[in-house]
């Protein structure tokens, strides 16, 4: 408990977090006053025009699936072409969204309709912060001799290691809290008193809720990678590289080869697909091979998806591995 | 008396794809018991800062055993960790803290009272600078808060690696001081030091390393008294022909500038009488004790060279490399 609480001071005073928490709360003040200064409570005018254009574009949709359903009850039983194939693509039913008032109303901000998109920026945010942190927390240590020098009072490296780690994650996890439902509630704030709160039921919070939990988890994992790394390398420069080498080397080269050596299901083998399928709960793909050997036999979407439950394990199996690693190679390590 | 440290065949090795394999430490041995001040000599890249981090768990020594206070190091070290205070080479502290509050989360974070912050602050002349960011400190005050980190605990026995580094001739005094007191009280002291006048000074007890080896170890005044060759310096009005006098009493003796150097004398009082007997007086005669400083150059080859720059590490062993321990004899 002393050397967490040891650990907590030393993060807290660290200059690199304390720019970081600056940089957050300035994003955050710079999205909230513009989100501001750019929306206004609807007239009742706006209010009504926007309910009956919302109207007749839901009528629009159903005309248009109807007109669908009586072609292909019209269509000769030779004719296959992929015109007809499906008309419960245009189902309204079937949409992850019909058109509300909300879309019509140009500059007036609707907190039901964009809290998620603004918490998949504070998201991004906070898994930066936690990488980069992560990373020079321990990073920053190592180098400098830090560590060397806690060990000299501790000599119980695992449990040293362990503590950073713990203290890192813990205090990631509180200002990822903090900071979510402070710029949740301001915007919640912007939307009463500047625009509109939108239909804020059980399911818009639930949603909400589970994309947050999500986030935040992907904030944890994050933190966690960024300081596995940097104690592999000795170095924060050692995250920093190893997460550019993979981006570039991977997920751009890579994601190319497989495509010229014609790889089937290739975004499965890239992590970004599996953090996205986390986050939004399913990431569908396209991949035409798919369909490479159903060609006159039927119809073939060439989708596939990702779901949240098989994005999750491979995530924390990545994590887990490296941090597993960082422990096996900081344990048996010279620390000159 | 028991044995606060023990270190016995201790080998390590740093393998690296640039330089390749290198042995720092090659089977060395160190004995310091209960209450000593001993000193740890070493040209550089000898491997004493190697030596003292494995001791201390830093690095893993490839074989070798080694104990503290008595438990088994690295594997028991945690046991007695809260008794040993150790600085290795220039610790590095966080810049944007205070010097007290640098000690204050050592403590904190090693069940210290915090209330022993002031004390060790107060022991290496830091209290009033103690409010003061570190990154303010000058290399000596940086130092001193290394040493107050190392006194923190209390400890039973204090490993300290250079710390005389960038301290000023005042700064080295207090730290001379303040080890004879430490000593005084009981607190075991093994001390690291390039400044080998000030390790006389200060340490009962010495082992020197040269590539990884011991070539020397055992009471400060035994091992300066097995490098005594019973020199004399002599000033005489005619060297040249004092050497030939002396020569023919069946002593060695060399002409140094306007003196001369007798080896070999164990009666002073013969050279006075050989000489004054043939009508040359002697205006002085010194005895030339040997320093630490010409035991070390001799017993690690550090001066061999001079006209060529010595590089880290050129180090030798005495000749047949035999280690001459005054505890225990001469092993070949």
């Amino acid at each position: 408990m002393n050397l967490v609480r040891a650990e907590l001071e030393r993060l807290s005073a660290r200059r690199f977090v304390q720019l970081m928490v600056v940089l957050l709360v300035l994003a955050f003040a710079v999205t909230a006053a513009t989100t501001l200064a750019g929306s206004h409570k609807p007239t009742a005018t706006e209010l009504n025009s926007a309910r009956q254009q919302a109207v007749d574009a839901r009528r629009s949709m159903e005309t248009t699936h109807q007109e669908c359903l009586a072609r292909l009850q019209e269509r000769s039983p030779t004719d296959t072409s992929e015109y007809f194939a499906d008309c419960a693509d245009l189902d309204p039913i079937r949409q992850d969204r019909l058109p509300i008032a909300a879309d019509f109303l140009p500059g007036v901000f609707s907190f039901a309709e964009q809290a998620e998109s603004l918490l998949h920026f504070l998201i991004a945010f906070l898994v930066m912060f936690g990488f980069l942190v992560g990373a020079s927390y321990i990073g920053a240590d190592l180098n400098s001799g830090g560590v060397v020098n806690l060990l000299l009072w501790r000599p119980r490296r695992l449990t040293v290691l362990a503590a950073k780690l713990g203290t890192l994650l813990g205090s990631v996890l509180v200002l990822s809290l903090l900071a979510s439902v402070a710029y949740l509630a301001t915007f919640w704030m912007i939307g009463q008193s500047a625009g509109l709160p939108g239909r804020l039921d059980d399911g818009f919070w639930r949603s909400l809720g589970a994309v947050h939990g999500r986030g935040l988890v992907l904030v944890l994992l994050a933190s966690a990678v960024g300081f596995a790394i940097a104690t592999l390398g000795r170095h924060t420069s050692a995250a920093l590289g190893a997460v550019a080498a993979y981006a570039v080397v991977w997920e751009l080269g890579g994601r190319l080869v497989l495509e010229i050596i014609d790889v089937r299901r290739s975004d499965q083998l890239m992590l970004s697909s599996y953090i996205g399928a986390w986050l939004s709960g399913e990431s569908r793909f396209f991949d035409p091979r798919l369909c490479a050997g159903t060609s006159g036999t039927g119809y073939c979407s060439g989708l596939y998806s990702l779901t949240w439950g098989p994005a999750l394990l491979v995530l924390v199996a990545v994590t887990g591995g490296l941090t597993a690693a960082a422990f096996a190679v900081f344990r048996r390590r010279d620390l000159i | 008396m028991s044995a606060v440290i023990e270190i016995e065949g201790l080998r390590k090795t740093f393998h690296s794809l640039r330089s390749g394999r290198r042995v720092a430490v090659d089977g060395f041995d160190l004995l310091v018991e209960a209450g000593q001040v001993h000193g740890f000599l070493g040209p550089n890249g000898s491997g004493k800062t190697t030596t003292l981090r494995a001791l201390l768990g830093l690095v893993r020594a490839d074989s070798g055993r080694m104990t503290v206070l008595g438990e088994p190091s690295p594997e028991l070290l945690p046991r007695v960790a809260g008794q040993v205070g150790a600085i290795v080479e220039s610790p590095q502290f966080f810049g944007n803290f205070t010097g007290h509050r640098t000690l204050r989360l050592l403590a904190r974070a090693g069940g210290v009272p915090v209330s022993r912050v002031d004390e060790v602050l107060d022991l290496v002349g830091l209290y009033d600078r103690g409010d003061e960011r570190v990154k303010g400190y000058s290399l000596g005050m940086k130092q001193r808060l290394a040493v107050a980190s190392a006194l923190l605990k209390d400890p039973r026995l204090l490993i300290l690696d250079e710390p005389a580094n960038g301290l000023d001739p005042a700064g080295i005094r207090e730290m001379r001081d303040l080890t004879r007191s430490l000593a005084a009280n009981g607190v075991t002291v093994l001390v690291s030091s390039h400044i080998l006048g000030e390790i006389q000074l200060i340490c009962d007890h010495v082992t020197i390393i040269s590539r990884g080896r011991r070539v020397a170890t055992g009471r400060v005044d035994e091992v300066l008294a097995g490098h005594d060759r019973h020199e004399f310096l002599v000033r005489v009005a005619e060297p040249e022909r004092a050497v030939e006098l002396l020569h023919a009493a069946e002593l060695t003796a060399v002409v140094d500038g306007a003196a001369l150097v007798v080896s070999g004398v164990d009666d002073p009082t013969v050279v006075s009488r050989v000489l004054g007997e043939q009508g040359l007086w002697v205006g002085e005669l010194t005895p030339l004790r040997p320093d630490l400083e010409s035991v070390f150059l001799e017993l690690t080859g550090a001066y061999e060279h001079s006209s060529v720059p010595r590089q880290v590490g050129d180090s030798s062993l005495p000749q047949g490399e035999a280690v001459i321990d005054l505890d225990r004899g001469v092993d070949a």
